[in-house]
């Protein structure tokens, strides 16, 4: 397929999955805040400015305050990161392929960035920013249930599908960064109270029920890093993350065997793999993540220039970089 | 009266005669409700009603519904009636309660122990042999059992009332199988949900880390040798009426919900029936009365229990939360003693005093009551749920020479108390104004290896004006109860004065933005990108 196309479906796949993921995200610390969790500093931290660092945005070392975090990651076209304009990227991106995906994924899509953009959303933020989360989580997952309804399993679809999962690894890897204690200070909170951050970064991603049923462990901080980082059980693990975004290009590619970004996501699946097996005794979680999230920086780029690069489009990708 | 309060609550006055909790007398906010106060006036009559609206809504959606009984007989999957103005209490306040309720339930455990092995309370001749043996929740089958870690009350809910001087006391012991608590962990999501901005100038304590207490709670009474206690939480069935609570629970724990026909007894130990063949169980969170457990020890008719449950129990290979024979405890009669119990068991002076209440056992007590029965609250002591009290001011002259008669006839299965004139706190009507309504509270406690409580509990508000009746299963509503954090020295919430170099880590790269094809076409006749790419990767960063 043409390499515009295949490159128009993977971001088309990232901007949904980061649009929900970003809601989650806002959700998930919204109702955190609202419960006013002591902020342990040993803990879990998962506040405002750090919602701030994950989206790459910038505070500027001011203190941070609620309703502007919630009103640019959310509502401000300006802001690259922000729920309504991953929507309106991904509705770009719909547009100009509505021969390839569904007309029912179009319409999906489009009706999200409509309903986005009617109306008095930032009157809705006000009341209850519940309410706008909920819409974009629905849409979402409304949007890859087509996906798998109604469009033909071939290359274009496993390029959308790679780009949603490459996004979901990097989206849980960033919260994790963040939110995550230090080495050294990794707290066992004994009360229930001061492990709620890690509960409150479950909420976030959606898997406080997956966690519950796999994971015996009370959700502290530990358990839950590694269930999110490793458990191939739960469909938004990293792990899980890197061995869908494998599958889909093994499925595509000409010559796998041979295919860089192939042969870098095999090893990154196997040492998630290792790695899972030997995280209860090896604490590192932090260190781990941010390993893995370099390996995953250098897979989105050998994707982009295997795929992408012949029509000649896939270069200088830092530019793209918020700046 | 205060500048900040306006619109709705101007109009709001408290009832003379008992203690509102967010007004004073003079119609002014109380010093810690303040602020919730004026959120409230802000938003006005509408949108509370417009947030009501969306409140049912979502209940309906989410299944969180009970079964009542109304005007026109029983109604099923009512949305639960969750008032969206909280309870609000100051942390020192909570800290008594916390306090008061540990004593107390201290002091039962180890009452349900001595019942069943010294007898050490009934031979000082504090409470009577007599009066413990006729108890309907008196439990042979659990004479000379001591569960592991001697806890039987694992978990608890007692009911608090505020009388009309704003003090505390506690109207019964809840510590068979307490309801209520899924009510309150859903309450706080729906509000932090529906009205956000209620939350904003308060540091509310969370109330989510429940299931965790109880889980753990379980699992360190479990008598489990190496692995992992493999714990359930056993119902009756989804026809009971907390069908919805024990489902919550489950799930919230992770653990299996299972029924009567899910389990069996192998040679004194207990099994659950799983594709896997039958796998071993360690502790169970019953929600069924004792008289069901095990048609071989109580009700031979009971098709609910689990037969050769007791003999595995004696046998200490399972743990049964709360523990066979706790019921004893949970009775209106033994209620009357339980802070000479405090007394004798822990050498300690009560910290939450009991509603005045008469033994109908007692001769003199019982003619003292009676004469004064059109002042007196009368309620059988074997029943739950509010059924068969009551109200002497409420309850024609009739209807009360009846009621003695049948006292006199069974003395043992009643007791009378003093009206407690119950606090009030505003209450969201229809058209969005606010009106007293009388409440009461049930914390809930959850007694493991210590004994934990989830700040604040379940609010039951009795929805008619001027009624008492607070049970969910007589139309009753609730609302969320804040216990707020002491917020001495601490900043206002809603500002994260986090500063970002603080929790940054250092090598977070910049997000991508792909898909702009125009741009990128520009770009690359711009620059055809170095060779020497690959070295960059990896440290592009945004900042």
């Amino acid at each position: 397929m043409l390499s515009r196309i295949a490159q128009e479906l993977f971001w088309l796949g990232r901007n949904v999955a980061r649009a929900e993921h970003t809601a989650r995200m806002l959700d998930g610390v919204f109702q955190a805040s609202l419960q006013g969790r002591p902020d342990d500093p040993a803990g879990v931290r998962l506040g405002w400015g750090s919602l701030l660092a994950i989206m790459g945005a910038q505070a500027d070392g001011r203190p941070v305050r609620r309703d502007e975090v919630l009103n640019r990651l959310t509502l401000t076209r300006d802001e690259p990161a922000s729920v309504i304009s991953c929507v309106s990227r991904a509705r770009e991106g719909a547009r100009t392929m509505r021969d390839v995906i569904s007309a029912e994924m179009w319409e999906a899509v489009n009706t999200t960035h409509l309903a986005l953009s009617a109306g008095d959303l930032e009157g809705r933020m006000q009341m209850g920013p519940y309410s706008v989360f909920q819409y974009v989580k629905e849409r979402s997952a409304l949007f890859w249930g087509l996906t798998s309804r109604t469009m033909l399993r071939d290359e274009a679809r496993a390029f959308l599908v790679a780009g949603g999962r490459i996004e979901s690894a990097d989206m849980v890897l960033r919260m994790l960064r963040v939110a995550m204690p230090s080495p050294g200070e990794q707290a066992e909170g004994t009360d229930g109270v001061r492990d709620g951050q890690a509960l409150a970064l479950l909420q976030a991603v959606g898997g406080f029920q997956a966690f519950r049923r796999a994971v015996p462990a009370p959700p502290n901080a530990g358990p839950v890093a590694r269930f999110l980082l490793y458990e191939r059980a739960y469909p938004d693990s990293v792990a899980a993350s890197v061995d869908a975004v494998h599958g889909a290009l093994v499925d595509v590619d000409a010559a796998p065997r041979s295919s860089e970004p192939v042969l870098r996501l095999s090893r990154l699946a196997a040492d998630l793999e290792f790695r899972g097996r030997a995280a209860a005794e090896d604490g590192n979680l932090a260190e781990a993540s941010s390993l893995v999230q370099s390996e995953l920086a250098l897979i989105d780029a050998d994707i982009a220039e295997r795929y992408f690069a012949g029509a000649g489009a896939a270069g200088g990708w830092d530019r793209y970089l918020v700046a | 009266m205060s500048d900040l309060v306006t619109a709705d609550t101007a109009a709001y006055r408290p009832p003379s005669g008992y203690f509102d909790e967010v007004f004073g007398a003079d119609g002014v906010p109380r010093a810690h409700a303040v602020s919730l106060a004026a959120e409230i006036a802000k938003l006005g009559p509408e949108l509370l009603t417009a947030a009501g609206h969306r409140r049912d809504a979502i209940f309906v959606q989410q299944g969180i519904t009970f079964d009542a009984t109304g005007e026109d007989g029983p109604v099923k999957d009512r949305p639960f009636p969750l008032d969206l103005v909280p309870r609000i209490l100051p942390a020192a306040e909570w800290d008594h309660i916390e306090r008061g309720l540990a004593q107390r339930i201290r002091a039962l455990n180890r009452f349900i122990d001595d019942v069943y092995h010294e007898r050490e309370i009934v031979r000082a001749g504090i409470v009577p042999w007599r009066l413990i043996v006729s108890r309907s929740h008196f439990a042979r089958a659990a004479h000379g059992v001591r569960p592991p870690g001697g806890v039987y009350c694992h978990v608890a809910g007692c009911d608090l009332v505020r009388d009309a001087d704003g003090s505390w006391k506690v109207l019964e012991d809840n510590v068979r199988t307490p309801s209520g608590i899924s009510y309150v962990l859903e309450n706080r999501v729906a509000m932090t949900r529906l009205v956000p901005q209620f939350f904003q100038h308060h540091r509310v304590r969370p109330v989510d880390h429940y299931p965790q207490l109880l889980l753990a709670g379980l699992r360190s009474v479990a008598p489990s040798a190496e692995d992992e206690a493999t714990v359930v939480v056993w119902t009756p069935g989804p026809m009971n009426s907390a069908y919805f609570e024990h489902a919550f629970l489950a799930r919230q724990m992770g653990v299996e919900l299972v029924e009567a026909s899910d389990l069996v007894v192998r040679d004194d130990v207990l099994y659950m029936r799983t594709t896997a063949g039958l796998r071993r169980v360690h502790a169970v969170y019953r929600r069924l009365d004792d008289d069901f457990v095990d048609p071989l020890e109580f009700r031979p008719d009971s098709l609910l229990g689990v037969p050769g449950l007791v003999r595995a129990y004696r046998a200490g290979t399972v743990a049964i939360a709360n523990a066979l024979g706790t019921g004893v405890a949970d009775d209106k009669a033994v209620y009357h003693y339980v802070p000479e119990m405090i007394r004798f068991y822990l050498g300690e002076e009560p910290i939450l005093d009991n509603v005045k209440t008469y033994i109908m056992a007692d001769d003199a007590q019982r003619e003292a009551a009676l004469a004064r029965r059109a002042e007196l609250v009368f309620k059988p002591t074997g029943e739950s749920g509010g059924k068969g009290v009551f109200i002497g001011p409420a309850t024609p002259r009739e209807a009360l020479d009846g009621l003695a008669d049948v006292i006199r006839s069974q003395p043992e299965k009643w007791i009378a108390q003093e009206v407690v004139n119950l606090s009030t706190v505003p209450t969201a009507m229809p058209d969005g104004s606010l009106a007293p309504r009388h409440v009461d509270l049930r914390p809930f406690a959850v007694f493991g290896e210590q004994i934990r409580i989830v700040p604040g509990g379940l609010t039951r508000v009795a929805l008619k004006e001027g009624s008492m009746i607070v049970n969910s299963s007589q139309g009753g509503g609730s609302k969320d109860t804040w216990v707020l954090e002491d917020d001495a020295g601490r900043g206002a919430p809603g500002a994260s004065d986090t500063q970002l170099h603080e929790v940054v880590p250092t090598q977070m790269p910049g997000l991508r933005y792909g898909g702009d094809w125009q741009g990128q076409q520009q770009q690359q006749q711009q620059t055809r990108p170095a060779i020497g790419r690959r070295e960059r990767r990896g440290v592009g960063r945004g900042r």
